[in-house]
């Protein structure tokens, strides 16, 4: 389709705006500049041109989109009402604090519920992503090392199964990565871990459940082993929406951790954003959170921003991303710890389900029940049929089911990582499976088709390597 | 309790069995029991209906000023109704990142649109696909500058957010931060003469007191030392003032939540980061480009996935994953229902009314504190009386100025005015002094 400036008219306009009733004001010439090249459009020429785009697009509102690591969950709309409401959006961030105490109240509350599910001691909501919350937590750590001065403790543990931000947090933060390799059941490898610690070692960052969907068996004794050697244990809280209410980081040894309210806690995705990424910390950290932190003021009843001299400084502007902030509160509200807990549950219900549906044509790489998310591997396929797992992914484009995460995590071969969420029904799972299932004889009988796929797609296989190549990156 | 769950108890049985659990107890097995968490003292769920009054409530301890003369980094600018009616669209809120190209031409066409506006804008080359805000998106833009000569220098009428972000940036990757006094409000370059390694410059313009700085000396100066410029702009200024690609800016950032976002409280807004195409590879961050499908079709994906985390890991340009995609095309969407034209116009009436509001306010008293050419803030000194002013504003339900000291107050005016409103606030003002 055309690009809104393939449609764009010179003299067309969109909207209108009220006339200044004071004097214009001129510049000088030297000051100007020339006009910027804009798209000239209709309001009914805009309106048709972002709706074609909008259909050529796919939300969790449209079907399954069963993408692991990412929990694809439905996203309230009384969510998105609240966060729409005048009191929240036409707030300016320094208008006095005693006007904005609706504010405070919801970042306040919000951190207040967050403490209490991960089982942590202090929490900023300032960073705006979950890798701004990983960078965020090893700026604390690295601030909690240079007070003590201890200034040798350079480097950050990462299994080989973790998400790929984990070590590019860490290298932003100025510290070096020692990656280790899991052991043969997908797990932190103690031997590797042993190796790898020492006084140089300023902590280790892990996800539980990993990106297998497996819990640590082990972390009793890998958090006593890395707290041992003087390190600190980050929580990558990518996957918590798999033990809310079972589980609290804080209670299995964490020492600092992030929350991704636009995964857990039902935020939408914005097809790449806003989200958002608290961390919390235990005690020892909580000094060198990001300014400012809100604190309720007993004796004068209000809640006020308060700067600590030892914090890391600012991550972002003002507080980070509010709006979405007002949403994770309201879905959070109305659920209540109970419907928490059952929203957990029901996410490792469902991805067990899913699992045990095609799991006889999907082997996964390990017998064990997973949690929220599974990854099967499609190696035996391939070799098999010669289709691939992106082959399989692109087939599911064709059933109107967005395809799960392909090639990830990197130890597994031709992975595919399933996470249905809790908000999927059940017909909904096993449509899914009946999809994969039936791709499976596909691939067997007649591969080139699958290879091909999708066959129903407005394109199909675009030329990345050319689009790498010769960049073409704007109109 | 809401829930938001589609499956029945007799189902979730059906499940069970089907999987071969008794209970869905079996699957948390892994954890040990001693790290089992109790129940969550959390509030008892709220219906639907008791959630959106209790957040109605919540947002109605907040002030909503009808008046406001308050800007400092985030500006109430007139959102067109359409804006909303199309960035509201499931399809765009309720997506992912758009990895599966066939699935998402629409959102990474949209951004392949935004980053061509970016670019026509700032009049630079190339453009990512958003960062989390203009400090962010400084702080990153810094990185890219100084994998070498380790030093950045600043000035002290940056943004102090801007400055607080950069500072937090900065230190743990060994980069020097050398902020620059200036006077008269505006930068002076000479410093850069005094010191060796400096890698990149970065200048405000509008600065922090609203003053355009003279960025074409800059630049030269900057590019005779060596080393690069980075600046960081308004973008509704640039409906009207030159861009930085007309000075030979290396890098253009900026907080675009001018660009049809609400104030929001600080976020979510989005930063924007463009450059000269021979930094593309070291931006951070997603970047869209155009290529061709196996049929030929004109087609868009995430392009130069090399510089990112998903692919390099620890060798990426930047750990960021998800950005602002929903904010980017708010911006874009903004930006073409104003068009060029309306660009101007907003830009214009900002600084009209800005400009109308400073005469007036040095007819009651008030001084204006810097000689130079602002946009749309200015700063006024009246000894003593900063406080007074935004308090017998506040008075009559007025969002004054940000107070600076005890004497000086940064004013901003934008198109959302009124000649009536601005006199009535001269009025209030000229009460005080």
């Amino acid at each position: 389709m055309k690009t809104i400036y393939e449609i764009s008219k010179s003299g067309l306009r969109a909207c209108t705006l009220r006339k200044v009733d004071v004097p214009q004001y001129s510049f000088k010439k030297g000051l100007l500049g020339e006009k910027p090249n804009l798209p000239e459009v209709s309001e009914s020429m805009l309106v048709r041109h972002y709706t074609a785009l909008s259909k050529r697009a796919f939300g969790v509102d449209d079907g399954p989109y069963p993408l692991g690591s990412c929990t694809m969950k439905y996203n309230p709309k009384l969510d998105e009402y609240a966060a729409s409401l005048p009191g929240f959006t036409n707030i300016h961030p320094l208008q006095r604090s005693d006007k904005s105490q609706g504010a405070l109240a919801v970042i306040s509350t919000l951190s207040a519920y967050l403490l209490e599910i991960s089982g942590m001691d202090a929490i900023s909501l300032q960073p705006c992503a979950g890798a701004h919350g990983e960078y965020t937590g090893l700026q604390l750590i690295r601030q909690y090392f240079l007070m003590r001065g201890d200034k040798k403790r350079t480097k950050i543990i990462v299994p080989d199964s973790a998400h790929g931000t984990n070590p590019a947090s860490a290298v932003m933060c100025g510290f070096e990565v020692v990656s280790i390799p899991s052991d043969a059941k997908n797990g932190v490898n103690m031997e590797e871990l042993k190796k790898a610690l020492g006084n140089d070692v300023a902590g280790m960052m892990l996800t539980n459940p990993n990106t297998l969907g497996l819990f640590e068996k082990n972390i009793r004794q890998i958090q006593k082993q890395v707290h041992a050697a003087g390190g600190l244990m980050y929580y990558d809280g990518a996957n918590l929406n798999a033990i809310m209410g079972q589980a609290r980081p804080g209670d299995m040894g964490f020492d600092v951790m992030h929350f991704n309210l636009h995964k857990t806690f039902a935020t939408p995705h914005g097809g790449g954003g806003p989200g958002s990424g608290p961390v919390a910390c235990k005690a020892l950290l909580q000094d060198f959170l990001p300014n400012p932190r809100v604190v309720w003021n007993d004796r004068l009843g209000d809640y006020r921003f308060k700067y600590s001299d030892k914090s890391i400084g600012k991550v972002t502007s003002f507080y980070g991303n509010f709006g979405v902030m007002v949403r994770a509160l309201a879905y959070i509200v109305s659920l209540g710890g109970a419907g928490l807990k059952k929203a957990s549950e029901i996410a490792v219900l469902n991805a067990n389900y899913l699992k045990a549906l095609i799991s006889e044509n999907y082997p996964t790489p390990c017998n064990r029940h997973g949690m929220h998310e599974f990854v099967v591997s499609l190696e035996k396929l391939k070799e098999e049929t010669g289709v691939s797992a992106m082959d399989i992914a692109k087939s599911l484009i064709d059933n109107g089911i967005h395809p799960p995460t392909m090639y990830f995590p990197l130890i597994v071969h031709e992975a595919l990582m399933f996470e249905p969420t809790e908000t999927e029904e059940k017909e909904s799972l096993e449509r899914i499976a009946e999809v994969m299932n039936e791709l499976y004889k596909v691939a067997h009988e007649n591969p080139d088709l699958v290879k091909a796929a999708p066959h129903s797609a407005v394109i199909s296989r675009p030329d990345e390597v050319m689009a790498a190549r010769k960049p073409v990156l704007r109109g | 309790m809401s829930d938001y769950l589609s499956i029945t108890e007799k189902e979730k049985q059906e499940m069970l069995e089907k999987i071969g659990v008794q209970s869905t107890e079996e699957f948390y097995q892994d954890i040990p029991v001693r790290m089992r968490a109790k129940k969550l003292n959390l509030p008892e769920g709220k219906s639907t209906q008791e959630t959106c009054e209790f957040m109605e409530g919540l947002s109605k301890l907040n002030k909503v000023y009808d008046t406001v003369f308050l800007g400092a980094g985030c500006y109430k600018h007139y959102i067109p109704p359409v804006v909303k009616a199309i960035i509201g669209r499931e399809e765009f809120v309720t997506a992912y990142t758009p990895y599966q190209a066939e699935m998402s031409q629409g959102i990474l066409q949209s951004i392949f649109e935004y980053q061509t506006m970016i670019c026509n804008l700032t009049k630079m080359d190339v453009s990512n696909a958003s960062h989390y805000s203009g400090a962010t998106a400084a702080a990153e833009a810094c990185l890219m500058c100084t994998d070498k000569a380790k030093t950045v220098l600043t000035f002290d009428n940056i943004n102090p957010d801007t400055l607080e972000v950069l500072k937090t940036y900065l230190a743990p990757r060994g980069v020097k931060l050398i902020i620059c006094k200036t006077k008269d409000g505006r930068a002076n370059i000479n410093a850069l003469k005094k010191v060796e390694g400096v890698g990149c410059v970065f200048l405000q313009t509008p600065n922090f007191y609203g003053l355009i700085e003279n960025a074409k000396n800059i630049s030269k100066a900057v590019h005779e030392y060596g080393a690069k410029l980075v600046v960081s702009v308004n973008p509704i200024s640039l409906g009207l003032l030159e861009a930085p690609g007309d000075y030979d800016a290396d890098i253009a950032v900026g907080e675009a939540q001018p660009l049809g976002m609400d104030m929001n409280f600080g976020g979510p807004y989005l930063g924007f980061i463009a450059a000269k195409k021979d930094l593309v590879r070291k931006m951070p961050g997603r970047i869209v480009g155009e290529t061709v499908d196996h049929d030929g079709n004109r087609a868009y994906v995430l392009t130069l996935q090399a510089r990112e985390q998903h692919i390099r890991r620890e060798k990426a340009s930047s750990n960021i994953c998800s950005n602002q995609a929903l904010c980017a095309l708010t911006a874009s969407v903004y930006l073409a229902t104003v068009g060029a034209e309306g660009l101007k116009e907003v830009a214009t009436a900002c600084a009209s009314y800005a400009h109308y509001m400073a005469t007036a306010l040095e007819f009651v008293g008030a001084k204006i504190k810097y000689p130079t050419e602002f946009f749309h803030e200015f700063v006024t000194v009246t000894p003593g009386k900063a406080k007074r002013i935004i308090q017998a504003l506040d008075n009559a339900g007025i969002l004054g100025g940000w107070i600076l000291n005890d004497d000086e107050i940064l004013w901003c005016c934008t198109e959302v005015l009124t000649k009536e409103e601005i006199d009535n606030a001269v009025n209030i003002v000229g009460g005080v002094l």
